[in-house]
């Protein structure tokens, strides 16, 4: 029998129903806008017009209180012409190439520790978040006092296991400069990993390792084989978090080294502040900001693939 | 709900919104005066500020002031945030070269300025150098906040020296001696803003060194004088100073001297202000002497502090009026003194008032002033001048010569970077 619509009694001739705001509320396309509006007028003012002003602004030489004028690529070529441009640019990569694969390496490790059955254990968690929530300027001043020559704790234990006085100079040391804000950074970027692969260990489940255990994988087998691939999409979008906190790092390095010695630790962030604020170039600043655009373009790019190849 | 109920809720909306901007625009006329300043390292100076002097002027003219206080270092993003938006403050307080950053938005004050040389003493040359751009005053210089030599006169007495060196040479010389007796020197070599262009800059002129000529065009870091004034750097920080100095900011060299770390520092005179406060048996046998000359001469840095009204503000007569009042000898040398001498005048009238007799050990800074100059000097300060020392050039020449480059390398480095600077005027 074939049903055709029109003849189902009643539905013709049913009235249209007034407006209610409530049901034109409930219409998928309008509630999904409803939902959708704020943070997308969100995004366009506080993410989108920002960013938008920024390429308008590295465009143009534009001094601060003056009215800009139109160089189109001046600025970035101006950069180029840089030997602190290009230093910054290494440093930037290093920083965070180097601090990244520790706070990985280092969050793993702790996500494992901490799935670990023990006394305390939600307590010690809740502790291992200190260094995620202590605002990074003060955690900073304690760490400028601890890599303090006259003051040190670290140079006070290496003395007392026979480094002669006073010990390393760990800020005025170029390359232990660089080391320090690579483990101060480190230090406090661990927690985000651990706790956020601990999240994914326990959505592992037991039956897995059991299995895998009856089929004769030892410790190191059912770590490869079994909770690495399951954690892989957690890392590697805990990865794409956090090289773009340590890429667009500012506070710790202003605060501790202000980019010194000698331009030694100085990011693409704080140098286009010094550049734009100290300086007053306000154009040349937003270049060297946007300078690291395509290198973070380039990286969500890959990891967003990567993660929808293996969705599909 | 009836269809009309929707236009209801948007005439309320617009209502609401514009019941918002109405205070907003009343507020225009008659408004207290919005006055910025950093954060004064003396207490009393900001207490003076809004206990007496904006009492004092209203009572005088019925007008309020409001005195907003920005924390160290945040003054010029603060400036750049009310000139880039056209609102937030009608006069602030301006360091070094932002007099010339921001002279287009600047009211021309003249008048005041004039006015003060001619009652107060007449202006050290320095104080047109500060506050005039092509010709008009754009500031009213205020202050300088000199950086000085800072000496421990117990050591140095502990190797023969009762009385500062006279050159470079010569402290150098102690230096070498004192470090032996573990007693080092402590001169920024980092990126600070304040200590270590308060010496470095010194010593280049003082070897005869520039950045770029007098026409604002001309690069001639590349000399014979600043050769010998890296060569002389080098050697200065290898033998007579901490390795640390090379990442210090401003903050560290108080911290050495109050941990009796260094024996000789440069510094403004927060060093022996804190200590007479908290470390009183330091402060007995600290000292403070002008900078040591070189074979052309003994220089000393301006760092800067004027004070300007925003053409663009509303009330830039009321901003006007209030900052010629306060710039009135009545008014300014009760500030002044409220910082004992801090804030150094740029004006000579000041040079025998009792506030250099608080504190006899600080009058060196007072005579400095004859020859202060702003950083990058004898070139004209402006924005290419300003983005030269936010790259630290001059800075991390001097830095990288003490890490070990060459002396040709480094200067080559700071040449090429000045060129590029001064190339897109």
């Amino acid at each position: 029998m074939v049903i055709r619509s029109a003849t189902l009694p009643g539905v013709a001739a049913r009235p249209r129903r007034p407006f209610s705001l409530k049901s034109w509320a409930d219409r998928g396309t309008v509630f999904s806008w409803l939902m959708m509006g704020p943070p997308v007028l969100f995004i366009v003012t506080f993410v989108g017009y920002p960013f938008f002003y920024g390429i308008f602004l590295s465009l143009e030489n534009r001094p601060v209180a003056q009215p800009g004028t139109f160089v189109g690529l001046a600025n970035f070529i101006k950069e180029a012409n840089d030997p602190v441009f290009w230093r910054v640019v290494q440093n930037t990569f290093v920083y965070t190439g180097v601090a990244t694969v520790l706070k990985m390496a280092g969050g793993l490790g702790l996500a494992l520790a901490m799935n670990q059955q023990f006394k305390l254990k939600n307590v010690i968690r809740a502790l291992l978040l200190l260094p995620f929530i202590v605002p990074t300027v003060l955690s900073t001043v304690a760490f400028m006092w601890m890599l303090d020559p006259a003051f040190s704790v670290v140079n006070r234990v290496l003395v007392i296991f026979g480094m002669p006085k006073p010990g390393p100079s760990w800020l005025g040391n170029p390359v232990l400069a660089m080391i320090s804000i690579i483990l101060i950074n480190t230090w406090r970027g661990l927690p985000f990993y651990g706790i956020t692969l601990l999240a994914g260990l326990q959505t592992v489940p037991a039956e897995l390792y059991e299995a895998a255990t009856i089929d004769g994988a030892g410790s190191w087998q059912r770590f490869r084989f079994v909770t690495l691939p399951i954690l892989q999409p957690i890392i590697l979008i805990v990865t794409l978090f956090s090289v773009i906190f340590t890429f667009a790092d500012f506070q710790l390095v202003y605060v501790l080294t202000h980019g010194g010695p000698q331009n030694a630790t100085a990011l693409f962030a704080t140098y286009a502040f010094d550049i734009g604020m100290g300086g007053g170039q306000l154009g040349l600043g937003a270049a060297v900001a946007l300078a690291m655009l395509p290198a973070l373009a380039l990286l969500i790019v890959a990891i967003t693939l990567y993660l929808r190849k293996k969705d599909a | 709900m009836p269809r009309s109920s929707r236009r209801d809720v948007l005439k309320i909306a617009l209502a609401g919104a514009g019941a918002a901007a109405l205070p907003w625009r009343a507020n225009a006329a008659g408004r207290p005066i919005m006055m910025l300043h950093e954060s004064s390292f003396i207490k009393t100076f900001d207490e003076f500020f809004q206990k007496t002097l904006i009492p004092n002027y209203k009572k005088e003219t019925g007008v309020d002031v409001v005195y907003e206080i920005t924390s160290v270092g945040s003054l010029p993003s603060r400036d750049a945030t009310v000139i880039e938006t056209g609102s937030g403050a009608d006069l602030s307080m301006l360091t070094l070269l932002f007099p010339f950053l921001y002279q287009d938005k600047l009211l021309d004050v003249s008048d005041i300025a004039e006015e003060m040389g001619q009652k107060q003493g007449g202006w050290y040359d320095v104080g047109k150098e500060a506050g005039m751009v092509n010709g008009k005053w754009k500031a009213v210089p205020f202050s300088n906040i000199g950086q000085l030599m800072n000496w421990r006169t117990d050591w140095f007495k502990e190797v023969g020296v009762t009385k500062f060196p006279d050159t470079w040479e010569e402290l150098y010389e102690v230096g070498k001696k004192l470090k032996a007796k573990d007693h080092p020197f402590g001169f920024e070599l980092g990126h600070g803003f304040g200590d270590n262009h308060g010496w470095l800059y010194p010593l280049l002129w003082s070897y005869g060194g520039h950045e770029v000529e007098k026409d604002g065009k001309t690069v001639v870091i590349d000399s014979d004088e600043t050769a010998k004034a890296v060569d002389f750097c080098r050697k200065f920080f290898k033998d007579t100073m901490l390795d640390d100095c090379l990442s210090w900011t401003d903050v560290s060299n108080n911290k050495a001297w109050m941990s009796e770390q260094i024996s000789c520092t440069n510094n403004a005179e927060s060093i022996l202000w804190l200590a007479k406060r908290d470390f009183p048996d330091i402060a007995k046998v600290t000292d403070q002497a002008m900078n040591p000359q070189g074979p052309k001469g003994r220089y000393h840095l301006m760092n800067s502090i004027s004070h300007g009204v925003f053409n663009f503000s509303p009330e830039k007569e009321a901003a006007h009026a209030f900052l010629k009042w306060l710039m009135d000898e009545k008014q300014l040398g009760a500030w002044y003194a409220s910082a004992d001498s801090y804030y150094q005048p740029v004006v000579k009238g000041y040079n025998n008032a009792p506030m250099w007799d608080v504190e006899p050990r600080n009058k060196p800074y007072r005579d400095a002033m004859a020859t202060a100059h702003l950083p990058g000097w004898p070139a004209p300060p402006d924005r290419r001048l300003a983005e030269a020392v936010a790259k630290y050039v001059v800075i991390d020449m001097f830095a990288k010569a003490c890490t070990g480059s060459s002396t040709k390398d480094v200067i080559k480095t700071a040449d090429s970077q000045l060129r590029e600077i001064y190339k897109s005027a």
